[in-house]
């Protein structure tokens, strides 16, 4: 108990916090602990004020998807931009606020990138992924780090647990995965028990591809004759890819628990570029590693008091080289660092009333080098954040909880910026699950590395850019021994300020980076959920999802784009996944999905003409696969068949997406 | 409730669903972009205008618009109308657009390609340039700047290319300085302003002088930091616009006279353009058009007004109006306003992305409705196609058009055609005696009253004596495409030129030249005579042959220009002299025969005459056209 005493006292010392302890939370800490990874069908009576969506376990396993960006796609609100390829970068903007508002949590800590604030979601494999959250707003939670009320939207990425029955001591898991394009993709986990409620858990994966393929053009004319029609293969997008990760988790008691996470990924890839005449292929390369370590302590005093301690260290490193002898020349090399450091604590003062106030501190740093030109040296930028939050949570009886936080943040010696955000949750009938929630939240994006000091381009002098949120939604779920239904509507007024945006300085092609936009979005997000639980072992699951974004631009009305809907944002998007799925009586699974993904028509730049005009594109992917428990070995095969119709499609223009394409997996778990 | 109905009901649901986003927004055929015509002014005047809109880079967004200035009708996308199968359309990020002789020349810039269209800008062909920035034309040749040479130097200088605008190809290559950009020509010497734009703030400050006959750089003259403008005036002075380096060092004109610099004038320039003796600033820092004047370069009061302007870009100055391009924020369309030089605005046309490269022409084209739909569009009066191409040994043979290794019978025929189909004014050649070409055009010529057709050639006349000069005379035979295979295998009949039934000309002559036998080679040509694509070790060619023609005339050796009837005899600017009657028509035994129409032409060589170190009397083409078909 000596370590814990020493906690206290570094806290005492950093914080002057309340204290609290909530019964909720210690079930769900409890329960991710110890509960196995099988989908938990019955749903209990919603208690989050937020209602995230999730995808999780076997229903994760089920989508034919490779990375976590795949998967986000089936959310609704969510545009995810794609480059193409197991490379291509992959990033999602959630409600059109622009993928610089979505902060990315890995096991509950923010991912950084300080340089372009952008997170490159198709790195992160779904293998060793246990669940993927997405909040509008921020978590239901008060119980959170302060920085986790700075962003507009939230995923979270939660990573398998170790589990052990009694007796157990060691898991081990292999994949191997092979698909088209040459995709080779192994993958191997071991979980450990090394003591009483001590686990280790080592996961390492491997992924490679070719990125060769094959991909059409083709125009007609008006009259419906071809124009021109040419199919070829897409160059330079091979990947190569390492991702080790080592976790050791302390569970010492029922309420508290330490865990250490260090990950590290390294790749090297081609950078396909854009295809436009004349030109199909191109020669950049990159080169990136990541690593990180962070550490976790939580505990819980007096049944009241929560209390919680991150701390992260991060180093990426990243080489861009352009091979492309026509093209400037460029090899740079970016080093960036991270520490970061959070204090959480929650006490609840009333079983009605908890309250939560949270520092976080961050430091970050970018070396800058160019590698052509040796006297140009290396470049220093740096960064120190502060985050302080406090917020406060009331459950009147069943019927209405409430939820207000304030956060302040300073960067640097600028003057601290506050925001706050306000939810509420209302259900009428006891015995019913229906809800009506809504939230009003202000939240910052501060300017990056690139933004602030980028050559010749960056200015020092830009403010964070604001969004506020309005957002209302109507929940419903029921669920018995035949099905479970949820459903969910929301209607949003989203409207961004002060939008860091290019601007040309007047001088031929000189960009400056200005706060010059301003964005208003009213949009609608709706979805459901439906499994039924059919006789002889068969269930259907079906999950939709429909998203209507509205998002235009009013920054200027004499631009010509003044009220042009925003590039990239579809009016309507949205996607439809069925699963049939049956079970042996000896406990075999074997099932189907299919999944439908729509994106409505947009533009690729601000104004709204037919010359920037971008077709819709929808994929219907298939999958098949069987599960099979041969003692003592669990064993599986899935077999997915993407963009079935081969339909030809670009999400990025000139970046073309890949036609029909196969993945085949097997696993075997001990 | 029951299950069952409650599943079938929530199926039916995601039925409606799916079936409502399928009808909503599904997906077509992928449409090339549209051409565009608004009607922007009720003003007449004579010709078009060419608008090349830039596009931001990697999105292939570059563009080529045209006003018709007879009717005020403003055309997007009007490269897209004339070339609607071009993969990927024009291509991406327009630099540079200049007219020359009888085409259109673009550079495009990330898509590393010069555009070569007619004056309709219908694709003729390209020349590919790594990173090519701007032209320059002189005689039969185009200079392209290229901010690397075809092997990238690890001190990141820029090229100047040299292409033979007759056969597209790049003839030489010579470094100059960092990121060349524009380029102009002054007398024998071009100049070549270099940005260095790459070189990462410290920018190149000199202009290259290259020796156009040794086509090698003789020095370099230093201006000003980061030169991107280049252009010369009527008193042969440089105006040379500096960008500085955005920074400490403000941008500024620079005048050369020679090389001697004789002003800086402290002033952005976006865009220049000369016009008499005014040179016509685009200052885009502070929104100012200036008139300068090219005798003592004070400042000339002029009453445009640009202040409003976003973005001032683009610039052109013509006699009777100036035209100048807003590019806006870059990334959406610009404005093209034209104003005349009282300051007032005469009408504003929106533009693509980036509208920065102006070129006026003569002609005023009106868009054909059914040019989107299906091709031909309109029957040309110039010929269309080339069937087959077999010139005769000779010094030109393997170089106009310009023989590579692989080539065959066919893609020779198609350089053929680039050189002197859809009026491309390039050259052929069908070396010595029998040499041959076949060509047509995309319709039948109809035999009517009086000429039919003209063929040009590149004879001219000897000064003060028209009897005599350059003239080496091909015979021309044409056919009737008989059996409808769209094939030159039909009946031959010739056409009977002036010396058809003269005692000295011979029928049914024959002669052999095989490749053993190609074996003297004159001091200027040291290529192949014999044409390296045929497989054959010889060919055998047989037809009428007239007598030799050349003479000394007053010491000079020329040909005696013949009458009428034969190709490449008189100048093409005799229009008379080099038409043509299908009434001429004789068949073998030189009766006349009446043909309706016909749809082959094929000319050779009719003279076999070597003369020495000046080489074989050699047929040349640059192109035929219908006179029963307007021109468009």
């Amino acid at each position: 108990m000596k370590k814990r005493y020493t906690f206290i006292l570094i806290l005492a010392l950093c914080a002057r916090a309340a204290f609290a302890i909530n019964d909720a939370e210690q079930d769900s800490l409890y329960n991710d602990f110890r509960i196995e990874e099988v989908e938990v069908t019955a749903r209990a009576l919603t208690k989050d004020i937020i209602i995230p969506q999730t995808l999780k376990g076997a229903e994760l396993e089920r989508l034919n998807a490779l990375s976590v960006a795949d998967a986000l796609r089936y959310f609704s609100g969510v545009q995810l931009k794609d480059y193409g390829g197991v490379g291509g970068i992959k990033t999602i903007n959630i409600r059109s606020m622009g993928s610089q508002h979505t902060a990315v949590y890995y096991n509950g800590v923010q991912l950084g990138n300080a340089q372009n604030g952008q997170v490159d979601l198709g790195r992160f494999s779904l293998d060793n992924m246990e669940e993927i959250q997405l909040f509008n707003g921020q978590k239901s939670d008060i119980f959170q780090s302060a920085r986790e009320f700075g962003a507009a939207g939230n995923v979270y990425l939660t990573t398998r647990k170790p589990y052990f029955k009694e007796g157990e001591k060691v898991h081990v898991r292999g994949q191997m995965r092979f698909g088209s394009f040459a995709l080779a993709n192994p993958n191997v986990g071991v979980d450990v028990k090394l003591a009483e409620n001590l686990s280790l858990t080592m996961d390492a994966e491997y992924v490679y591809s070719n990125g060769k393929y094959p991909f059409r053009y083709k125009r007609v004319l008006p009259s419906g004759e071809t124009a021109y029609d040419t199919t070829a293969v897409r160059q330079n997008g091979d990947v190569n890819a390492v991702r080790t990760e080592f976790g050791l988790h302390h569970y010492y008691n029922n309420t508290g628990f330490w865990r250490i996470h260090a990950y590290n990924y390294y790749s090297e890839r081609g950078v396909p570029g854009a295809i436009v005449n004349n030109v199909w292929r191109n020669g950049e390369r990159l080169w990136d590693r990541n690593t990180f370590v962070q550490t976790q302590w939580q505990d819980k005093w007096f049944n009241r008091w929560d209390m919680r301690v991150l701390l992260k260290y991060a180093n990426d490193y990243t080489h861009y080289k352009n091979y492309e002898e026509r093209l400037l020349p460029s090899d740079n090399e970016y080093t960036q660092q991270e520490v970061y450091l959070s204090l959480a604590n929650k006490i609840q003062i009333f079983n009605w009333w908890d309250a939560s106030v949270a520092y976080d501190y961050q430091y970050n740093t970018l070396a800058r080098r160019n590698l052509l030109i040796a006297e140009a040296g290396t470049e220093y930028f740096n960064r120190h954040s502060h985050w302080l939050s406090a917020a406060m949570a009331f459950n009147i009886k069943e019927y209405l909880r409430a939820q207000a936080s304030v956060l302040m943040t300073a960067v640097n010696n600028d003057a601290p910026h506050v925001t706050p955000g306000v939810f509420f949750s209302f259900r009428p009938y006891p015995k019913i699950d229906l809800s009506l929630n809504a939230f009003y939240k202000q939240s910052y994006r501060y300017p990056t590395f690139n933004d602030l000091y980028y050559t010749d381009l960056g200015n020092a002098s830009l403010r964070p850019e604001l969004a506020r949120q309005h957002s209302v939604e109507i929940a419903y779920n029921k669920a018995d021994k035949r099905y479970d239904i949820h459903l969910s509507a929301s209607y949003y007024y989203n409207r961004v300020t002060d939008k860091i945006i290019a601007y040309p300085k007047g001088q031929q092609f000189r960009w400056t980076m200005l706060n010059l936009g301003v964005v208003k979005i009213n949009g609608v997000d709706a979805k459901g959920d439906f499994s039924f639980f059919l006789p002889l072992r068969f269930v259907l699951r079906t999950r939709l999802n429909y998203t209507y974004q509205k998002a235009i631009d009013v920054t200027n009305s004499n631009d010509i784009f003044y009220t042009h809907q925003i590039p990239y944002i579809p009016l309507h998007s949205g996607s439809v996944v069925l699963g049939l799925e049956w079970t042996s009586k000896r406990g075999d699974h074997y099932g189907f999905n299919y999944s439908f993904i729509y994106v409505g028509e947009r533009y690729g730049q601000q104004e709204n003409s037919i010359y920037n005009y971008v077709q819709p594109w929808y994929t219907h992917d298939l999958s098949v696969y069987g599960e099979w428990g041969i003692k003592p070995v669990w064993l599986k095969a899935n077999f997915e068949l993407n963009n079935m119709l081969g339909q030809d499609y670009e999400v990025i223009q000139n970046y073309p997406m890949p036609k029909q394409n196969i993945r085949c997996t097997v696993a075997v778990r001990y | 409730m029951h299950s069952g109905s409650k599943i079938l009901r929530i199926c039916s649901a995601i039925f409606i669903v799916l079936c409502s986003l399928y009808m909503t927004g599904c997906r077509g055929d992928e449409v090339i972009y549209p051409t565009i015509g608004t009607q922007v002014t009720e003003e007449e005047r004579e010709g078009g205008l060419y608008v090349l809109c830039e596009g931001n880079m990697g999105s292939n967004k570059a563009r080529l618009d045209y006003i018709n200035l007879k009717t005020g009708k403003y055309y997007s996308n009007w490269y897209g109308s004339q070339n609607p199968k071009q993969l990927k359309e024009l291509g991406d990020v327009g630099n540079d657009l200049q007219a020359y002789g009888t085409r259109l020349y673009a550079v495009i810039n990330c898509s590393h390609k010069v555009e070569v269209m007619d004056r309709k800008a219908r694709h003729i062909g390209q020349i590919d340039i790594p990173n090519c920035r701007y032209m320059a034309f002189r005689g039969d040749k185009m200079y392209v700047s290229a901010y690397v040479g075809s092997v990238a130097t690890p001190e990141l200088l820029g090229s100047v290319f040299e292409v033979d605008t007759a056969t597209l190809s790049i003839t030489n290559e010579v470094k100059v300085g960092h990121q060349p950009d524009e380029l102009c020509i002054i007398d024998d010497k071009l100049y070549v302003a270099n940005s260095g734009g790459y070189l990462m703030n410290k920018y190149d400050s000199t202009v290259s002088v290259i020796d156009l006959n040794s086509f090698t750089e003789i020095k370099k003259i230093p201006v000003g930091l980061n030169p991107t403008r280049i252009r010369v005036d009527d008193q042969k002075h440089l105006w040379i616009g500096c960008q500085g380096n955005y920074k400490d060092v403000k941008p500024s004109i620079v005048v050369l006279s020679g090389e001697t610099v004789v002003a800086r004038i402290p002033m952005a320039c976006a865009n220049i353009s000369i016009l008499g003796s005014t040179a016509y600033i685009l200052d885009n820092k502070n929104h100012i058009l200036h008139a300068m004047s090219t005798i003592d370069f004070t400042e000339i009061k002029q009453p445009i007004d640009i202040s409003a302007f976003e973005n001032p870009y683009g610039l052109l100055a013509t006699t009777d109006v100036i035209y100048i391009t807003d590019a806006k924020n870059y990334v959406s369309s610009g404005v093209l306003h034209c104003y005349g030089y009282d300051g007032k605005e005469h009408w504003s046309a929106k533009t693509g992305d980036i509208p920065g490269h102006l070129c006026r022409v003569g002609e005023a084209y009106d868009l054909n409705s059914d040019t989107t739909h299906s091709e031909p569009v309109k029957q040309s009066p110039y010929i269309s196609h080339v069937y087959e191409y077999l010139p005769a040994t000779g010094q030109f043979v393997n170089l106009l058009p310009k023989y590579k290794e692989g080539d065959n019978e066919e893609s020779m025929c198609r350089k053929c055609e680039l050189a002197i189909a859809n009026n491309a004014g390039g050259m052929i050649c069908l070396g010595g005696w029998g040499g041959y070409v076949t060509f047509g055009f995309d319709h039948s010529v109809q035999n009517k009253d009086g000429y039919d057709m003209r063929i040009l050639g590149n004879a001219f006349s000897m000064s003060g004596n028209a009897a005599f000069g350059s003239s080496e005379p091909g015979i021309v035979m044409v056919s009737c495409d008989d059996n409808k295979n769209g094939k030159p295998d039909d009946k031959w009949f010739e056409l009977k030129g002036a010396l058809y039934d003269d005692s000295s000309t011979k029928h049914n002559f024959t002669k052999t030249y095989t490749r053993a036998g190609d074996t003297i080679r004159n001091p200027f040509h040291q290529q192949p005579y014999y044409p390296q694509w045929i497989n054959k070790e010889s060919i055998t060619f047989t037809g009428s042959v007239l007598a030799p023609i050349t003479q000394k005339v007053s010491g000079q050796s020329v040909q005696r220009v013949l009458d009428y009837g034969y190709v490449d005899n008189k100048p093409n600017t005799d229009i008379e002299g080099t038409s043509f009657d299908i009434s001429w028509a004789v068949d073998a035994e030189g009766k006349s025969i009446s043909l309706p129409c016909i749809d082959f032409i094929r000319v050779y060589t009719a003279v076999d005459e070597n003369n020495g170190a000046t080489g074989e009397l050699s047929t040349e083409i640059t192109g035929a056209i219908d006179l029963h078909i307007a021109a468009h």
